[in-house]
């Protein structure tokens, strides 16, 4: 057994003529923090959407944890503990931060199928769910209905989302796009004070906060990767300069 | 405001119970159709309200397990006590069936289910042989339990009342559980909901076979006040209908339902007594609510009741702005 959180082999991912993502292969180990940078297009999108599910890959092979989940369907991979947050905030815009964190905790237990006791009598759910409000912030707003949250708000939702399903890998889409310099510093040190146990792999467009918590980055060009390295070889490498802020 | 909503519900109670001693036999059984079409209204309303899946095809549940019982009862002679369970696992076993509709969403589910619903209907108007076709099956026995024989109206409409209180209570309960909440949550964002966990498929599957039960329970209700059942009560029209009595009444409640299934059935009654179009004054009263009521009679009453709150608003609460939609 290796200990790989996740394995990619050979992922290629084609729509239609376009190729999106072009026979990646990465290795994560378990509680690595993981930055993916790449210009606009570059892939790293479809990588995340592929490994966790949302698509199916037109060739290669994804592991997690050892197991081949390459046609595993996304649902069944949440249970074996991949967590994740979207780049355009999806959360549950019409149900309070209360509901939309028991949602999240509910999702891998058998809670999510009873019927005949309000959710109101799960109290360990609700007892959870106020601990991750903590975490990032949001427990003067647990019985605000989620419209009424600013963006920034919303992206802290979404990183208590995924905590509360407990990952054991956890997939960060650009979670400080669109965020003021301020608000991404604030999210920048939640994501620090994360559980080192989990595995994190994110991708970040902001140099300094992606470099800030990185372990090891892998720049991704074109749909494939370039170059892998620590913080400071990628800051250093003039390959990746080009890359990534343009040839001018 | 407490207060005022028990003590409204205390009178709701009582007047539903008395309704016999002051209502005459026209008015009771208004009353009654109106409690019985409400709750196949509420079964559209567990799909549309909580999973913004819009089903029209609630008529086949409610009409397969009417013409079970009526079957059962007239041509092969069986007791209440058998029909009632065959017909209410008619509606279940359809359900069943019928609940592949669920792999599709959208303007593909409506499609769906009224090409499912239209099934059902065309077995019952062309098995001639089995449903009378046409004709429909006339004479269907008051509903007994041994020596006791429940023949007059008054004492069947406390039967209704209680079935319909039961089943009120029962959804309550289901849409305030997790499973409830899943449902919403599926409303707002399937993406999500799969990337927390959750297969959206069964969940979607087991609240269509909730509705699906749910409308045969209106369908058993139906066949004993109405003692007959024919194509009619499976049409397209009346799964539009009651679709309608949902939109009319408001989503998102359990009140909602039953308050537009009493006005449409109050203003059939008293648009019929004039002209026989009811068909036309029902599109223009669906084309009415969708442009301008889409939230129906009780999203106006609400609305009126925040419009008259935001003088005295609390800090940090906004109202919603439009580019703050999905």
């Amino acid at each position: 057994m290796d200990q790989n959180a996740v394995e990619v082999a050979g992922l290629t991912k084609a729509f239609g003529g376009v190729r999106a993502v072009e026979k990646v292969s990465m290795k994560v180990p378990v509680g690595q923090r993981r930055v993916l940078i790449g210009p606009n297009g570059a892939g790293k999108t479809t990588l995340f959407n592929c490994i966790t599910g949302t698509f199916t890959p037109t060739s290669g092979k994804i592991f997690l944890f050892g197991k081949d989940v390459t046609r595993l369907a996304e649902h069944r991979r949440t249970a074996m503990g991949v967590g994740r947050t979207y780049q355009i905030t999806n959360v549950f815009h019409d149900l309070t931060v209360l509901e939309n964190l028991v949602l999240a905790i509910q999702g891998n237990s058998r809670q999510k199928w009873v019927m005949h006791r309000p959710v109101n009598a799960f109290s360990d759910s609700l007892k959870r769910a106020g601990k991750e409000l903590d975490r990032v912030g949001l427990k003067d707003r647990t019985h605000d209905s989620v419209q009424h949250l600013s963006y920034g708000e919303r992206k802290q939702l979404e990183l208590a989302l995924a905590l509360a399903s407990q990952p054991r890998v956890l997939f960060l889409d650009e979670p400080c796009s669109g965020l003021s310099p301020g608000e991404r510093q604030r999210i920048a040190e939640i994501i620090k004070e994360f559980p080192r146990d989990i595995t994190l792999i994110l991708i970040e467009h902001d140099m300094s906060i992606a470099l800030g918590l990185a372990d090891q980055v892998s720049v991704l060009h074109r749909g494939s990767i370039i170059l892998e390295g620590t913080p400071d070889e990628v800051r250093a490498n003039p390959e990746v300069r080009e890359v990534y802020l343009g040839k001018v | 405001m407490i207060l005022s909503r028990w003590s409204l519900l205390l009178c709701v109670v009582a007047a539903a119970l008395f309704a016999p001693l002051y209502l005459g036999p026209f008015w009771l059984s208004l009353l009654m159709q109106i409690l019985i079409f409400g709750l196949l209204a509420l079964s559209v309303e567990l799909l549309l309200g909580h999973i913004g899946l819009f089903s029209v095809c609630q008529a086949a549940f409610f009409a397969v397990s009417a013409y079970t019982v009526a079957i059962l009862q007239v041509k092969y002679g069986q007791p209440t006590i058998v029909a009632v369970p065959a017909g209410m696992g008619a509606a279940i076993i359809l359900s069943l069936i019928y609940g592949i509709a669920v792999r599709t969403s959208g303007v593909y589910f409506i499609l769906v289910t009224i090409a499912l619903g239209h099934v059902f209907w065309g077995i019952s108007w062309t098995w001639v042989s089995f449903t009378n076709g046409e004709g429909g099956i006339t004479n269907v026995p008051a509903p007994a339990v041994g020596s006791l024989v429940i023949t007059s109206h008054s004492s069947y409409y406390y039967i209704v009342l209680a079935v319909v209180a039961l089943c009120v209570l029962g959804y309550r309960t289901l849409t305030r559980s997790p499973f409830g909440l899943t449902l919403r949550g599926i409303r707002e964002s399937e993406s999500r909901m799969r990337g927390l966990g959750y297969n959206i498929a069964a969940h979607k599957y087991t609240a269509f076979v909730l509705a699906g039960t749910l409308s045969g329970i209106a369908g058993l209700l139906y066949i004993y006040f109405n003692r007959f059942v024919s194509p009619a009560n499976a049409e397209f029209f009346l799964s539009i209908e009651v679709a309608l009595m949902v939109l009319v009444g408001g989503t998102g409640t359990i009140l909602g339902p039953f308050i537009g299934s009493a006005i449409m059935l109050g203003l059939r009654n008293y648009v019929s007594a004039y002209i026989d179009q009811w068909m036309i004054v029902m599109g223009l009263i669906f084309i009415v609510t969708m442009l301008w009521t889409p939230d129906g009679v009780l999203g106006v009453i609400r609305s009126l009741g925040i419009r008259g709150k935001t003088s005295h608003n609390q800090p940090g609460h906004r109202t919603r702005t439009p580019e703050e939609g999905k």
